[in-house]
């Protein structure tokens, strides 16, 4: 007998099936609920207590809904760590290794450079740095606006605001008023997921031109190419793409070793200055951190930059990224000892070890590059011709380029220290190679004799030989600081007020505290 | 045949019956659509986090070495076989839907005695030069998990000794997207 049998002689039977069946459906539909209901709740884990408007630049304005990351991030203010080479207070590079006055004669990076400190003071520092000169009266700055790009969150607003290539033309003086949020929170996260986010068009550019697409990254490799928008080696292109504009340009268009940029820039016949004694068309690299970290044995195994920079910190039985981005050394426990189990001491013995072996080679180049340069100027002095130096010239060229590369990220020693001693290893071979052009050079104009060096053993003797006046340029920064800067604060506050403002906030510090931390940002 | 047969309703039965059976067959997907019911076949380590009870199992993994070279079935699930493999899945699945549906999961989550075999089973599986370097192959006992663990002594390989529900607030995992589908957001954007 079928179904079909019973409910028609018993149809109750029928309207059993058909409300259980309605039950069920009923129950499936609960549960259907129950899944989205759930699903929701992942998002409310997380609720944030304001609204943050995109691009919004004000660091502490992040901080209302992300306390335990903005008080973190607040730490790169210290400057109390030292480690055997490098640290987070300032430090006299020039007096620390008086050679580079002499290698970066005819550039500002000879008048002053120092080590850098934490994010926290990217603005402030710009605008102390001698290289950007005291506009004022009508005077430019030697900079372009282009300088600013990687100091702020505020960049991000305004290139949205005004457009890129208008962003970067123009005198540096001119968005003095406009950026003032150092490094921060916009210039890694998205405001609504908080994901990493590239905001620095120069990079999705580079990766444009390699035929790779930057949103394809994932999140681990995004923990390394959120900090590839700024420390990395960078030109300004005044060509492209549009005339008369100095464009945020990377030079990794034929790869990343210090060969394949070297083959770019020379190629576009591209220099960053002529060098003041040896007259040399000289590549200053900037800062090729990303380049030369991914020569690394821990890039290949899968490490980014977050994960030594910015390691797991519990607090309270909280667990979050520790936001004070600084050296691993500083913080060997978390960030090394995640993955290498032996004690602090042999760590740091061991990238001590590293370090101490590629910087003396590196120190060597250094020494042998400063003799090169002043033999030059000897050459120069004794009236060798344009076509007897030519071949000189581009030695040196290369064989700097070669120094700064390995010298200029400051952390390439121990990120890459097999890479970076081949690299040195070239540039001490090309060096010499010049030097013993320039010998020949000199016996063709009869010069047997000895050549003779000057005495620039110190910063103040190498500074003096190239006339630099660092009294005058001290005076004119002062008067700078003192008079232009603090007109570009009001300007900022006043603009700055018309923003949203987030005092009523739930639970958010009291409004004295929270616009005292704001006043005092401002005033520093 | 002779099933579909005896199921078939009298004539004025059936369209009722065919449009509940429908209800219950479009639910019953859109249940399985939202649920991610699919990608549990797969390893991805991004399943075990479609509830979200699991994101500091999931971001305190995603901050450890074994990220590298292990996602979580690589140790949370035996790796003898396919059918064992699988087995294990349904079982322990089922069991983790049912604690979930009925907010059942304990604040801190702690690892069952099946669960933790499984584990040490692992650990085993791709350590065992090491075990055996360190000659504590030998020693039955620790070998084979009874009494002791791997992770006794290693605290924090790989998720740190902080785990419970509230330990990650700000974790950065990847969230599940919106089933609503994306013509429908651009309809709803529109009005």
């Amino acid at each position: 007998m079928s179904l079909k049998d019973t409910v028609e002689k018993k149809p109750w039977v029928g309207w059993v099936l058909f409300l259980l069946t309605v039950g069920v459906v009923y129950l499936l539909g609960v549960f259907s609920s129950t899944i989205v209901e759930r699903r929701t709740e992942s998002s409310l884990v997380n609720k944030p207590k304001i609204k943050i408007n995109n691009l919004e630049p004000r660091n502490e304005v992040w901080g209302i809904n992300y306390p335990r990351e903005y008080e973190t991030y607040m730490e790169t203010k210290s400057m109390d760590f030292r480690s055997k080479y490098n640290g987070s207070a300032m430090i006299d590079m020039l007096d620390e290794y008086p050679a580079l006055v002499i290698l970066w004669a005819g550039y500002k990076f000879s008048q002053d450079y120092n080590q850098a400190r934490g994010h926290y003071y990217a603005v402030e520092d710009i605008r102390n740095t001698l290289r950007t000169g005291a506009p004022m009266n009508g005077k430019h700055s030697p900079m372009p606006n282009t300088c600013w790009t990687c100091k702020s969150p505020d960049v991000p607003r305004k290139m949205k605001e005004i457009g890129i290539a208008e962003f970067y033309s123009g005198h540096w003086e001119e968005r003095g008023s406009d950026i003032i949020n150092p490094i921060g929170c916009a210039d890694c996260h998205d405001e609504n997921t908080m994901k990493l986010k590239i905001t620095r068009p120069a990079l999705i550019e580079a990766f444009e031109r390699q035929g790779k697409d930057i949103t394809k990254a994932t999140h681990q490799e995004m923990r390394t190419l959120v900090c590839a928008q700024c420390h990395v080696e960078y030109y300004f292109n005044s060509d492209k793409p549009k005339k008369g504009v100095p464009y945020l340009t990377f030079p990794w268009d034929n790869g990343t070793t210090a060969e394949e940029i070297e083959e770019y820039f020379d190629d576009i016949n591209f220099k960053d200055y002529t060098h003041q004694l040896s007259k040399a068309p000289i590549i200053k690299a900037q800062h090729p951190g990303y380049e030369t970290y991914t020569k690394s044995i821990h890039y290949q195994r899968g490490v980014s930059c977050a994960d030594c920079h910015m390691p797991y910190k519990s607090e309270g039985g909280v667990k979050f990224t520790d936001h004070k981005i600084q050296s691993p050394l500083n913080n060997i426990a978390n960030s090394c000892q995640v993955c290498h189990r032996e004690s602090e001491e042999d760590i740091l013995k061991s990238v001590y070890n590293n370090m101490d072996r590629v910087l003396h080679n590196r120190g060597k180049l250094e020494e042998i590059l400063v003799k090169t340069h002043l033999e030059a100027e000897f050459a120069w002095k004794q009236g060798a011709t344009e076509e007897q130096m030519k071949d000189v010239l581009l030695d040196i060229r290369h064989a700097q380029w070669r120094w700064d590369y390995a010298a200029a990220a400051h952390g390439a020693a121990f990120h890459a220290p097999v890479e970076i001693l081949r690299v040195v290893g070239t540039g001490i071979e090309i060096a010499q190679e010049a030097r013993m052009k320039i010998r020949s050079v000199l016996t063709e104009l009869g010069y047997t004799k000895e050549i003779p060096i000057p005495d620039v053993s110190t910063k103040e003797k190498a500074q003096k030989y190239i006339g630099v006046d660092l009294p005058k340029l001290r005076a004119e920064k002062k008067l700078f600081l003192d008079t232009v800067v603090p007109k570009w604060l009001d300007e900022a506050e006043k603009r700055e007020s018309k923003m949203p403002q987030y005092d009523q906030a739930v639970n958010a510090e009291p409004k004295s505290k929270e616009k005292e931390q704001t006043a005092s940002m401002l005033n520093k | 045949m002779k099933l579909l047969r005896y199921f078939t309703p009298p004539d004025p039965w059936k369209i009722p019956v065919f449009g509940l059976l429908a209800a219950l067959l479009g639910l019953g997907i859109y249940t399985l659509n939202i649920a991610n019911a699919f990608s549990y076949l797969s390893d991805e380590p991004e399943v075990c986090i479609n509830c979200h009870v699991m994101n500091p199992q999931y971001a305190t993994w995603q901050h450890s070495s074994h990220r590298e070279v292990a996602s979580c079935n690589d140790c949370h699930v035996p790796q003898t076989s396919v059918f064992e493999k699988y087995w294990f899945k349904a079982k322990d699945g089922l069991g983790h839907s049912y604690m979930f549906t009925f907010r059942l999961e304990p604040q801190v989550i702690q690892i069952k005695s099946e669960g933790a075999q499984t584990v040490q089973g692992n650990c085993e599986r791709c350590h065992e030069q090491l075990i055996s370097e360190v000659n504590l192959a030998d020693n039955e006992e620790i070998f084979h998990g009874d009494g002791k663990y791997c992770w006794d002594c290693h605290v924090e390989t790989p998720h740190g000794s902080v785990r419970s529900l509230s330990s990650t607030p700000q974790a950065q995992v990847p969230n599940l997207g919106s089933p609503v589908p994306q013509w429908l957001k651009k309809l709803q954007e529109s009005e």
